[in-house]
């Protein structure tokens, strides 16, 4: 049997027979086969000495267990790590940041407590998938929506305090700003509610977000302070019509015009639904059209423009816009979606337009104008997450497919914020796409366009392969620091990355000599004296490990 | 959490709250269903179906049309020489961008059910 370190194999065995006592056997295990299931399939390291394994793995079923989990583990001081359904791919997935860790494995948490049709919110546990809580709804002929990120099988909860996001209206597509109360075990085994849910009595949980005093619920994601149990999610009510448009506009330098109306737009609510901005002269497509591009191929371009699209530099060449203005291919092409009454969504696309006219040459496109709820055989004409819908389609990234014959055996996710400009674009591209080639790694090698899952921000969301060759993954993980550092030179961080990247990431947020990490830390030595939560989760270790991690 | 419940139900009586027996929904598992065909057939529509079922718009399926060029179709369930022994392998180690699954996603007794569910149609040696 495997051993976390620092525990004596004694008290392992003992803290063991009690976590069966507490799950039942058959949810406790400790055989190299079935641990070999904890491992992150997409690490890095896969195969190599620094690949992040599990002692063990204990699979508690209510909340009740989880809090006794974790008073076995302080008992015995023996680490553990949380993981909702463990498809954090790309992120980590479900193996512990310190090699050794007893993973906890909500998966079997999987209860949908409720769903609230008429104040549109749900209430449910860390085991609950997108496409649990959509087949949920459907079978109840509930009419609200999810918001759910490309891979319908991740946690509800996971991907919320991971902090990541989804494809519907702005309101509910981060994931976290969604969520409306909290229950979680700290890690003394106590348990505490968030919001309005400190009120015993209350029945606004899910009604209020920030109850009085305080209001915590931020240091519960991306952290190691709890394990949460259950968490309430705003819905989107179900829309009456969906209007999917596009913008196009031919120079280069309308790039900064695009955004900033855009922002316009979007900050006054006339646009809502999530904005995508593609290069059809550049040849980069759409978020939403990508997983048709890895399915069907990406449409053909004529020679003449193969050869333009070798000879540009930051994606700008004069014959280039001149051949895009010849041939009536945009510059810039930004997809909008507006949710709502028809009356109302062609309104707001009236003004759409109006505001887009300013720009000289700008053309407008209706792509769909959909009557909801759409007949779910029809799902996959659309990105269907746009629409609430969860799918795995997204998985065509990496696998096998006609265009790309030779797979790969997973990705990191290369994810920088940067400024919510055109000239951070183009800034953002001039700086990665130098360090991209000189570390020879396989991003930023075309003009790369940022994604607008964020209201106020940009983001580049970059998949970086993982292979079965070691030197090729050494090489990859060396370069992904490297950008990492690089952005943070630039005031670029990112929002969120896999364990073996967390400590480079949090060494960028270093304001005041990393005031922030020596507060998480402050944090960490009160709520978890015994350090026994995720250690080094986010990079926050615990006092007795903080020194060996430096 | 049963109190919470109540309070919820009484906060809005037009309210349409949904509490299954006993509170709470959780996904059917294959031990409810009595007939071991039908349990592997839910196993399979819950877990692989997503990525396996007809159409180029399933990443595994694309990805077996490509890999046996009309060798073997490129949808799972129409393979007539697939082995339970091969079912339960790369459900358990993955294979290209499919990671593994846990037990706590498809037990040992689900597994088996998937498994001779998918070959189903192959002949027994």
């Amino acid at each position: 049997m495997r051993t976390p370190p620092e525990v004596s194999q004694v008290d392992f065995a003992s803290a063991i027979a009690e976590f069966k006592r507490t799950v039942g056997q058959e949810w406790v295990f400790t055989s190299d086969a079935d641990l070999d299931l904890y491992r992150d399939a997409y690490s890095p390291f896969l195969n190599e000495p620094e690949e992040r394994i599990a002692s063990a793995a204990v699979a508690p079923s209510s909340t009740e267990e989880v809090q006794e989990v974790v008073r076995i583990a302080n008992r015995f001081r023996v680490p553990l790590y949380a993981i909702s359904t463990g498809r954090n791919l790309g992120y980590g997935g479900s193996a512990p940041a310190y090699s050794g860790c007893v993973v906890v494995d909500l998966k079997r948490m999987n209860r949908i407590i409720e769903v609230n049709e008429a104040n549109a919110f749900a209430l449910v546990e860390p085991g609950v998938s997108y496409f649990d809580l959509y087949r949920y709804i459907q079978e109840h002929r509930l009419k609200v929506w999810i918001g759910c990120p490309d891979p319908g099988w991740g946690s509800v909860i996971g991907n919320a305090i991971d902090r990541g996001g989804g494809y519907t209206t702005a309101n509910y597509r981060n994931h976290f700003d969604s969520h409306c109360g909290m229950e979680i075990v700290l890690p003394s085994g106590e348990l505490l509610r968030t919001g309005m849910g400190a009120i015993p009595k209350a029945e606004t949980w899910q009604q209020y977000k920030s109850g009085c005093g305080p209001w915590i619920d931020g240091i519960f994601s991306q952290s190691n302070y709890g394990i949460v149990t259950k968490m309430g999610f705003w819905l989107m009510p179900q829309p009456e019509a969906y209007l999917r448009c596009t913008v196009s506009l031919p120079r280069y330098k309308d790039l900064g015009p695009l955004v900033e109306t855009l922002n316009y737009l979007e900050n006054s609510r006339i646009t809502s639904g999530f904005p995508d901005i593609a290069s059809p002269l550049n040849g980069y497509p759409p978020i939403g059209q990508l997983q048709l591009w890895n399915e069907t191929g990406p449409p053909a371009l004529t020679d003449e423009h193969l050869k333009l699209l070798a000879s540009a530099t930051l994606g700008y060449s004069a014959n280039r816009e001149a051949y895009g203005r010849r041939t009536g291919i945009a510059y810039w092409e930004l997809w909008l979606s507006f949710h709502g009454p028809m009356e109302v969504v062609e309104a707001q696309w009236q003004a759409t337009q109006r505001r887009f006219a300013a720009i000289e040459g700008a053309k407008f496109r209706v792509v769909n104008r959909v009557a909801l709820p759409i007949d779910p055989t029809k799902a996959e004409d659309y990105h269907e997450p746009e629409l609430g819908i969860p799918s795995l389609r997204a998985f065509s990234i990496g696998a096998r497919t006609p265009w790309s014959p030779t797979p790969s055996k997973g990705h990191m996710w290369f994810s920088p914020i940067i400024p919510r400009t055109g000239a951070a674009i183009i800034e953002a591209n001039r700086v990665f796409s130098a360090a991209a080639r000189d570390l020879n790694m396989p991003l930023f090698r075309t003009f790369t366009m940022p994604a607008c899952f964020w209201e106020r921000s940009f983001i580049f969301i970059l998949a970086t392969p993982v292979t079965e060759d070691p030197a090729t993954n050494k090489r990859y993980r060396e370069g992904f620091k490297k950008l990492i550092e690089v952005g943070g030179q630039h005031g670029w961080g990112e929002y969120r990355t896999a364990p073996v990247f967390q400590k480079t990431v949090m060494d960028v947020y270093s304001f005041n000599n990393h005031a922030l990490q020596r507060f998480h830390e402050t944090l960490k030595d009160a709520i978890d004296p015994n350090g026994i939560l995720s250690p080094g989760r986010y990079a926050i270790w615990p006092k007795h490990l903080r020194e060996k991690q430096s | 959490m049963s109190r919470h419940l109540r309070a919820a139900g009484q906060a809005s009586a037009a309210a349409v709250l949904v509490v299954l027996a006993g509170e709470v929904w959780t996904p059917v598992r294959a031990q409810d269903h009595p007939d071991p065909y039908e349990a592997g057939k839910a196993v399979y529509t819950r877990w692989c179906a997503p990525c396996h079922a007809a159409g180029v718009t399933h990443p595994g399926t694309n990805a077996l049309t490509v890999k046996y060029r009309g060798v073997k179709p490129g949808v799972l369930l129409e393979w007539q020489d697939l082995q339970a022994v091969a079912v339960k392998f790369v459900v358990r180690h993955g294979i290209s961008v499919m990671a593994p699954f846990r037990k706590t996603e498809i037990s040992d007794q689900e597994l088996d059910a998937l498994a001779k569910y998918l070959s189903r149609n192959t002949p027994p040696t």
